[in-house]
């Protein structure tokens, strides 16, 4: 597990080193950041739970207007609070 | 430049990684504590654990790991698995590769053991404002600053996990687990480019929730992100 894991670090290094990507390469390389990570929070998206939802809607917007750490501290409290309030 | 001047710079860049990265390291607390108890629940026992998260280091496989094992363990689904929810660390070291070509292969190969999500975008947040100044490498010593900083303390915290979590409650009552998508968004917004940049990643978020909707396991992971790079490539093309 540990070996796939440093297989997967090092694959696109080994891959492209010393190597000139094209202008269309480098737009697809550019928007991969963003495609992988709302990949991996979809789960969340995906919540069944009201109280989830309200409290990653409630992230998102403190994301959009807030500094990170704030945004993590209203989206942990906003969570905690809304699944003992909105109890179905 | 005098060695001594280099060496303060490098602990300075170092420092400024580990500073910058404070908020996320306070976020992998929570999941570091999830992890263990988690963990501790399948029947790891304390040593196992730290070797775990210190050997593999990357928290969504060893989730799905820990979500699969069973005594003994099914090894070879257990790095299929693994393989698939960290297909994304190809990609993302694809994207450093030309920032880092200044590095001797030894030395960047050990460096990229310590990417993961969050120190990899935090390098590249970095980079993207370094590039303004038309500095195109990307600060070594900051990404490593992040990338051993995480590693302590998803380490320090899954072992902790193991430890205490049976006396810690529910997290989720906690919120705790909210603290992921908190810093993911977060670290989004820092790349947002406008909407039309913004289009393939609502394809890889629609894709990836219907994945993780209808098809059991991490399909959900690859299925996203590679929906996704293809809309990029679509779209690269039609600006051309």
């Amino acid at each position: 597990m540990a070996c796939t894991t440093y297989l997967t670090r090092v694959l696109g290094y080994l891959a492209l080193h010393n190597r000139k990507l094209s202008p269309r390469m480098r737009a697809v390389m550019e928007a991969i950041p963003g495609c992988v990570l709302v990949s991996v929070v979809a789960p969340y998206f995906a919540s069944g739970e009201p109280a989830d939802l309200c409290a990653l809607t409630i992230t998102l917007i403190c994301a959009i207007r807030l500094p990170f750490l704030a945004t993590v501290l209203i989206g942990i409290g906003s969570a905690a609070l809304l699944r003992q309030m909105m109890v179905f | 430049m005098p060695s001594s001047i280099i060496r303060s710079s490098v602990a300075a860049e170092f420092r400024r990684g580990l500073v910058e990265s404070m908020p996320v390291l306070l976020a992998c607390i929570p999941f570091g504590f999830v992890l263990g108890t988690v963990a501790q629940a399948r029947g790891l026992t304390l040593v196992q654990v730290p070797l775990l998260t210190g050997l593999n280091f990357a928290g969504g496989s060893e989730f799905a790991a820990l979500g699969l094992w069973t005594s003994p363990p099914n090894v070879l689904l257990i790095v299929a698995i693994t393989f698939l929810v960290n297909s994304r660390l190809i990609l993302m070291s694809a994207v450093m590769a030309p920032m880092i070509a200044h590095l001797p292969r030894g030395r960047a190969m050990a460096a990229l053991f310590f990417m993961c999500d969050e120190s990899w975008a935090m390098a590249l947040a970095d980079a993207a404002k370094r590039r303004e100044s038309g500095e195109m490498r990307l600060s070594v010593p900051f990404f490593m600053g992040s990338g051993v900083g995480i590693y302590l303390i998803w380490i320090s915290t899954t072992t902790l996990g193991a430890m205490a979590g049976p006396l810690l409650g529910d997290p989720r009552v906690l919120g705790l687990d909210m603290a992921f998508p908190a810093v993911f968004l977060s670290l989004l917004k820092g790349m947002w480019k406008g909407w039309r940049a913004a289009i393939p990643w609502g394809l890889s978020l629609v894709c990836a929730v219907l994945v993780y909707v209808f098809v059991p396991g991490a399909w959900y992971v690859p299925a996203g992100a590679l929906t996704g790079v293809a809309a990029a490539f679509v779209l690269a093309e039609d600006r051309q």
